[in-house]
């Protein structure tokens, strides 16, 4: 029984890590899977918002919302100034060219932070009536992680809805699957891929502000957070908002279940899932990347 | 006694006019950039507060340090240690926070007999030691001067989890053999430490879960950066704080890790060859200082940095005017007791220090979060 309940405690935290990973993949999954970007430096706008959240958060349940507030802010901002300079590649851009701008980006922005902040990882805040854990059964299990959960899932439910259905979310897919006649039928498209980025930036950076309790600001974090997304957006079959959810549920097990119950495979678990998953897509469906959500 | 001069002037350039003995070059090989840098920036702060509180002078004459960014101990160090030696004629190079930067210059110092005083972990892999130094450590002494405390202690079985590379190995297996060996039980399920993923896993919430299954009475673990703030936060939020006390190797709360750990870290018990309110003249003073320009208390690593400049200082003075690097490394070898603020110690046989060892809790005094002495451990070392 006891064995039973630290499966399921360690379960739930995979479906916390899993959701954070979700919110930062959602992100690149916009804005690479779906306006076929490639940004490198999305792991750097996850760590502004972990800076955001910790210089900002100090306790209360205002402060963690002028974080959020800030930081969807410098998110939306970021995304949009990454979409200006990366306009003069075209909207044909090679793959290689943004790469090579968004990780010349990446790195300056990191030194950048490591000078501002310092090169030791800082203390992140949870507010204090977020604070401390409640029990399942033997184990204890933080509250905060719990509200996360919450707040990404509903993030999920929006992101999906927002795309199948409202209007934006129309122009958005029409967008992708004919620019030409999207711009015909009187779409502004610059401005849909501006937005398209805008928001991905800010999914990303608003990630880092909630995400900072469970995976924290310091030097390194934003190649971390890079290649998950990544991983995400590749297993979710770029540019699916469900895919992109049920990629990253699966690495956040991988992550948890997978980590404890063999350690020595870790290194290799998370590629070997990637692999799996890349192999089986690739029998039954021949073209299931690429579609927009 | 320290000089304490408000000018701390600079230790680069200035030849003392008249002087009859010239500058004098030593290589200072730190992480000023990668994963260790912040661990680098307290070497150099220990460093600096020597030389300001010492007139700029080793052995009376004044020192130029020439910093080379040792990166993650590889090629950046080989290169660096070259050009230290054929470029700017050190006689001697101090430095190294990772065992890599050792393993890599080991062969070439030699080669050119050029003393290395190294400042972080040692390889257990050095055979020819003639010229290599360390003022910091072994890896598995923290865990060994700490396991007969933990054995008479903690009243019943011990669970034992660290990272998942040498250095984990090293300080947690230190604790494991010479508690098993004095009879002790170990928690986890196959009587053998449990290694966790790395760097691939900085979430620990799966493993504690665990530990709170095995009826540990008390954890002993090892890590250091960001993993350590991670582990100990998430041992208070699986709920194991103040439940079953966790014991550790003195890196895992010490230096800049410990801010960013905040109240999770209070009440860790963990041993180390520093506190820094270790009560002798030479940390009284050295503390002192080091509050005053900084502000915070000193940590271990600012200690070793002291340590190798004071090393330095005397043995260079010993070696006379013309100091070579192959003299200054004979003088190193004869220095005997060194005063230090983690107490007197001298260099062993193995050319690494036989010191004494502390048990210290980390507390909140309303202002600021230290690790204060507990007790006085064994002196390990050979």
């Amino acid at each position: 029984m006891d064995q039973l309940t630290t499966y399921a405690v360690t379960s739930l935290d995979g479906v916390a890590f899993g959701l954070l990973l979700f919110t930062v993949g959602a992100g690149l999954a916009l804005i690479f899977g779906v306006m076929d970007i490639m940004n490198l430096a999305h792991g750097t706008l996850y760590l502004v918002g972990a800076y955001v959240a910790a210089t900002l958060s100090g306790g209360g349940l205002l402060a963690l919302g002028v974080a959020l507030a800030v930081g969807l802010a410098v998110g939306a901002g970021g995304g949009a100034a990454l979409s200006f300079v990366l306009r003069p590649l075209g909207r044909e851009g090679s793959h290689l060219d943004e790469a090579l701008v968004t990780l010349g980006i990446a790195f300056i922005a990191a030194d950048g932070m490591t000078a501002a902040f310092g090169a030791a990882p800082m203390q992140t805040h949870v507010p204090t009536a977020l604070e401390g854990s409640i029990s399942l059964g033997i184990h204890a299990y933080p509250v905060y992680r719990l509200v996360f959960i919450g707040v990404a899932a509903l993030v999920a439910v929006l992101l999906h809805v927002a795309v199948r259905r409202s209007t934006p979310g129309k122009m958005l897919r029409a967008t992708i699957s004919d620019p030409d006649m999207a711009a015909a039928s009187g779409i502004d498209t610059g401005r849909v891929r501006t937005a398209a980025l805008a928001v991905g930036g800010a999914l990303a950076v608003g990630a880092g502000v909630l995400g900072a309790p469970l995976l924290g600001p310091g030097p390194g974090v934003d190649n971390t957070v890079l290649v998950l997304s990544l991983i995400v957006v590749v297993v979710g079959g770029a540019g699916s908002i469900p895919g992109t959810l049920l990629a990253a549920l699966l690495v956040g097990q991988v992550q948890t279940i997978g980590v404890v119950t063999a350690p020595a495979l870790a290194p290799f678990a998370l590629f070997g899932a990637m692999l799996i998953v890349l192999v089986l897509r690739g029998r039954t469906t021949a073209v299931v990347a690429g579609r927009p959500a | 006694m320290l000089a304490l001069s408000g000018c701390a002037g600079s230790s680069l350039g200035d030849d003392e006019g008249g002087a009859a003995e010239g500058p004098v070059n030593v290589g200072l090989m730190i992480p000023l950039s990668g994963p260790y840098k912040a661990i680098g920036e307290d070497l150099a702060k220990g460093w600096e507060l020597y030389l300001s509180t010492h007139d700029g002078k080793f052995g009376g004459r004044k020192v130029n340090t020439i910093q080379i960014d040792e990166v993650d101990g590889r090629a950046a160090a080989l290169n660096g240690a070259k050009k230290l030696v054929e470029k700017d004629n050190v006689v001697a190079i101090v430095g190294g926070v990772t065992a890599d930067t050792t393993e890599s210059v080991k062969q070439y110092v030699t080669e050119k007999k050029v003393p290395f005083v190294g400042t972080g972990g040692r390889p257990s892999t050095l055979t020819d030691l003639s010229y290599l130094w360390h003022a910091s450590w072994l890896s598995v002494e923290p865990g060994r001067s700490v396991a007969d405390y933990i054995r008479t202690t903690v009243n019943g079985p011990v669970y034992a989890i660290g990272p998942d590379y040498q250095g984990g190995y090293d300080n947690v297996n230190g604790f494991v053999e010479a508690f098993k060996a004095g009879g002790g039980q170990l928690a986890n399920k196959d009587g053998k430490p449990k290694w966790t993923p790395w760097p691939a896993t900085n979430n620990y919430l799966p493993f504690l879960n665990e530990i709170q299954a095995t009826g540990a009475k008390a954890v002993f673990t090892f890590y250091a950066g960001t993993p350590a703030i991670e582990f100990v936060k998430q041992y208070k939020e699986a709920g194991l704080q103040g439940k079953i006390p966790l014991y550790a190797s003195g890196f895992l709360t010490e230096g800049p890790v410990l801010q960013a750990q905040g109240p999770a870290a209070d009440g860790v018990r963990s041993a180390l060859n520093y506190a820094s309110n270790l009560d002798n003249p030479a940390n009284r003073e050295f503390a002192m200082a080091y509050q005053k320009q900084h502000n915070n208390a000193p940590d271990v690593y600012n200690v070793t940095a002291w340590d190798s400049a004071l090393i330095l200082d005397r043995a260079i003075g010993a070696a006379g005017k013309n100091a070579t690097a192959e003299k200054v490394n004979a003088e190193i070898g004869k220095l005997g007791a060194i005063s230090s603020p983690r107490g007197d110690w001298r260099f062993g046989q193995n050319h690494s220090p036989i010191q004494p060892w502390y048990l210290r809790e980390v507390q909140f005094d309303g202002r600021a979060r230290a690790n204060v002495l507990v007790q006085n451990l064994a002196t390990l070392g050979s």
